[in-house]
């Protein structure tokens, strides 16, 4: 798959945000983009199509983002998808529950557009390895 | 003991770290890696092999700093890991042959600590100065020219998005005064603040994000249990939302060109503040510590107390007795301090009262108002009376007049809840219709009985969901009307005459009056030479069975909805009309008492009963001639009043009681009007007009139906409040029966 190809799933319930990391993204070519304001939503996003990386927030109402990464991991269909956690600030008990619970890699607010592009294209080579 | 499960464990993992590509730990692994060793230490413990269980702690120490990306040397973290392996297979080996181990882990532990010591220094460090680095950013108010905007489309969503926020947490923080335990409402407010801040940093509003941030940590103690909810946090939270919405406020009128307004905004203090509240020092907002006050009269200086506080080493001491023993300050300033706190303490003004000791007291004074008239009526039968006596009692009149007005006070809030609520609900209805919709409020701080909000919302709520499902256009139908985008609800309460009038009204496409006449006509409900005038075409979207929507979405359109809301609506005793203009928009016009608990009466006599019947409903009284009267077999009995043909109820049957008259043109009918049309009910006299305290008839009485209640009269009788829907209905099937 080419690395810019791959469908980006971005949860997160506040929509300025959604739009913060969609036009980052968009910065450093990543086009195709689809968004989920919690992760009910992005689970059912997730069952619709063929998503290629999820970019999720930690803090969200309904379900947390390490409630969908665990949804997501114990889903045979799902389990592979790639997973980026943003949170606020590197709290070491919340990222070390999302490392356990299978989490890719993590990303702190404010991040820049190079950070992002960096952190997925690090994930999407430990992939194809 | 079983030592084979362990070492097959340890072997798995030692495979699994030789299998690695790099020498180079990332996040995956560390993950997998971190709960394999969680599953050794269970086992570890379980055999009681303690050096292994100790070792495999060190493993994830390491494991956890590389993750946190604290280690600068990557593959020391690797090759130190490696060792912590093989020192785990060892020792488990030996534990299999020995039942021991005789080496040390000491070596082992102290590499660890060593690396992730230095890695938690760091990680630590970093945090401490990136705490002070916010605490010096907030310390220097950042001039106001500061404000830059980086991305004006993000930033004016920011805005948007924000202010609803900041409203949400309103709620939200209103409902946690109630419940200060409920961790969801901690978290519901803790979110918003959240997400601001996250959006904050991205647009380098750095107040913005400094404020929320220092909100957010002292809501994540609280939510955490490190601190309690009180008042004080309470308060501060508030005031901190508002200074956000301040903050945001600016920035619209930054982006606007508009000249930003100077704000009396103090932010350093309010982060101060917060802070104070998250160590746990603010007990009080209102009153504030002796040695503050000793700070502000400029007795001490700040530097003198914090000295003093932290050496903290006699807690019962107080700290003006030992600001007194240190000899800074003279006992009779201490002492000027301590009643300048007191009296700070008694000007907190408000305290929070049970509302059923409030409905009981205002259910007292209630009874006090009847037994004043209940004297009053006696009084005017006396006829030799002592002067004096009547200036008392009319001085007694007086304040009784007055605590009935102050206790019903009592019990009134501000509608802004209800109108924050269903603004909120605005916004999710038209995110589903695809909408683009802006909430006004008007008179937000009109006052209403605490008891008739809940009641009121109901109806409100489904007159709202009409005004966003069928009231406003799609975005596209505006634009081609030549209308902004946007489309517009706006909520206004004010008071009028003893009433409530609460307006909802949106700027979108008005009624339709053709289709509704329509609609009438396929349903029988008119005929098609009848000459309506606008405002009976408007009434007949509240006649059962008639929606005029042409598409049913989940919400409305399902021809239940408006004839419900005409009925919760007057079950309130309201009043509902529609204005509306084509292409301009439709308002919905609500009425309703302030209060439930008081009712406008007209007492009626059938018998030796007296009765009450709701003014709201009364149309007119009169006494019918002989030939106005009409009775069809099958039909029943009729009276013409006006040119119309009104059914006649019979009170005395439907009550079963004896009357003085049995003639309706000897009688009184009075025409009430009903949900399914006019009737007329036949009284044998009406004594008068009152305003009378409604009461319940108790458990076992609730639910008769015919009666809404009672009242104690002026002549300390019981009147029973006639419920009119009900005595119809009992009318109706004594009519079928027969």
């Amino acid at each position: 798959m080419s690395e810019k190809n791959i469908k980006v799933l971005i949860v997160d319930d506040f929509a300025t945000m959604r739009k913060v990391v969609r036009n980052l993204l968009k910065q450093v070519g990543y086009d195709d983009i689809v968004e989920a304001e919690d992760g009910v939503m992005a689970l059912k996003a997730l069952k619709s199509q063929k998503i290629d990386f999820i970019i999720s927030d930690w803090n969200m109402p309904n379900m947390t983002g390490l409630e969908l990464l665990k949804a997501v991991r114990a889903d045979a269909e799902l389990a592979g998808t790639p997973f980026l956690m943003v949170t606020a600030e590197a709290l070491q008990d919340n990222v070390v529950a999302a490392v356990k619970a299978g989490v890719n890699n993590y990303i702190v607010k404010p991040f820049t557009a190079e950070v992002l592009n960096e952190k997925i294209k690090k994930i999407m080579e430990g992939i194809n390895k | 003991m079983d030592y084979n499960n362990l070492i097959a464990l340890l072997n798995k993992l030692a495979q699994e770290f030789l299998f690695l590509d790099s020498r180079e730990l990332d996040i995956p692994t560390a993950g997998k890696f971190l709960n394999f060793l969680e599953e050794i230490m269970d086992e570890a413990k379980k055999q009681k092999v303690v050096p292994v269980r100790n070792c495999a702690a060190g493993l994830s120490q390491i494991l956890e700093n590389v993750i946190l990306d604290t280690i600068p040397d990557k593959e020391g973290a690797a090759a130190l890991f490696e060792s912590g392996l093989h020192l785990m297979q060892e020792i488990a080996d030996s534990f299999k042959n020995t039942g021991e181990y005789k080496g040390g882990i000491q070596d082992f532990q102290e590499k660890v600590s060593a690396m992730a010591g230095l890695g938690g220094m760091t990680a630590q460090s970093a945090a401490a100065s990136g705490s002070e680095e916010v605490l010096a950013a907030s310390g220097e108010s950042v001039p106001e020219e500061a404000l830059q905007i980086q991305d004006e489309s993000l930033t004016r969503d920011f805005i948007a998005e924000g202010l609803e926020y900041i409203e949400e947490i309103e709620i939200n923080i209103l409902n946690l005064e109630n419940e200060p335990e409920n961790k969801d409402y901690i978290n519901a407010i803790f979110r918003p603040f959240h997400s601001i801040k996250g959006v904050a940093s991205f647009l380098n509003l750095e107040r913005i994000r400094s404020l929320a941030h220092n909100l957010e940590s002292l809501l994540d103690k609280a939510r955490n249990g490190e601190i309690d909810v009180t008042p004080a946090l309470i308060d501060v939270v508030l005031d901190g939302a508002d200074a956000l919405k301040t903050l945001i406020g600016q920035l619209r009128d930054v982006l606007e060109g508009k000249q930003v307004e100077k704000a009396d905004l103090d932010i350093p203090s309010l982060e101060a503040r917060i802070h104070r509240v998250e160590q746990g020092f603010d007990s009080g907002s209102g009153a504030k510590k002796i040695g503050e006050i000793l700070v502000d009269e400029g007795v001490i200086s700040q530097e003198i107390l914090e000295e003093t506080l932290s050496k903290g080493n006699a807690p019962d001491k107080k700290v003006g007795q030992t600001l007194i023993e240190q000899g800074v300050v003279k006992p009779k300033q201490v002492s000027q301090a301590l009643r300048k706190q007191v009296d700070q303490v008694t000007d907190l003004t408000t305290i929070r009262v049970d509302t059923v000791k409030l409905d009981d007291l205002i259910d007292m004074v209630g009874e006090l108002v009847i037994t004043q008239s209940m004297i009053s009526q006696a009084l005017k039968q006396q006829v030799n009376i002592d002067k004096r006596l009547v200036r008392d009692i009319s001085q007694f009149f007086r304040i009784t007049s007055a605590l009935q007005r102050v206790s019903t006070s009592l019990r009134m809030i501000p509608i802004k809840q209800t109108f924050q609520r269903m603004s909120r609900l605005v916004r999710d209805l038209a995110k589903n219709a695809g909408k683009v919709v802006s909430v006004e409020m008007v008179g937000e701080d009109t006052e209403i009985d605490r008891n008739m909000v809940d009641e009121i919302y109901n109806p409100l709520v489904h007159m709202i969901r009409n005004s966003v499902d069928h009231g406003l256009e799609t975005p596209e139908e505006r634009i081609r009307a030549g209308k902004p985008e946007r489309g517009i609800i706006t909520l206004k309460a004010y008071h009028r005459g003893g009433n409530i009038v609460i307006e909802i009204s949106d700027d979108g496409r008005g009624l339709d009056k053709q289709k509704i006449l329509n609609k009438a006509l396929k349903a029988g409900l008119v005929h098609g030479d009848d000459s309506l005038s606008d405002q009976e075409i408007y009434r007949m979207i509240f006649l059962p069975g008639l929606s005029t929507a042409e598409k049913v979405t989940d919400v409305s359109g399902r021809g239940v909805g408006m004839d419900v809301v005409k009925r919760a609506v007057e079950k309130l005793r309201g009043k509902i009309e529609i204005e509306s203009a084509v292409g301009e928009g439709t308002t919905f016009i609500t009425r309703f008492p302030l209060t439930l608990a008081i009712i406008d009466g007209m007492i009626v006599k059938v018998g030796q009963e007296s009765y009450i019947l709701p003014t709201n409903s009364i149309r007119q009284a009169l006494r019918p001639p002989r030939e106005s009267y009409n009775c069809v077999v099958g039909k029943g009995e009729t009276i013409n009043a006006m040119g119309q043909l009104m059914p006649l109820i019979r009170m005395y049957e439907v009550l079963n009681i004896e009357p003085e008259y049995k003639n309706p043109w000897e009688a009184i009918a009075v025409i009430v009007d009903g949900e399914s049309g006019s009737r007329c009910l036949m009284v044998d006299k009406i004594i008068g007009k009152a305003e009378v305290v409604v009461k319940s008839l108790g458990e076992g009485l609730k639910n008769i139906r015919g009666l809404a209640g009672g009242a104690i009269l002026g002549n300390g009788r019981i009147g029973l409040i006639i419920d009119t829907e009900g005595l119809f209905e009992l009318a109706d099937e004594r009519l079928t029966q027969q």
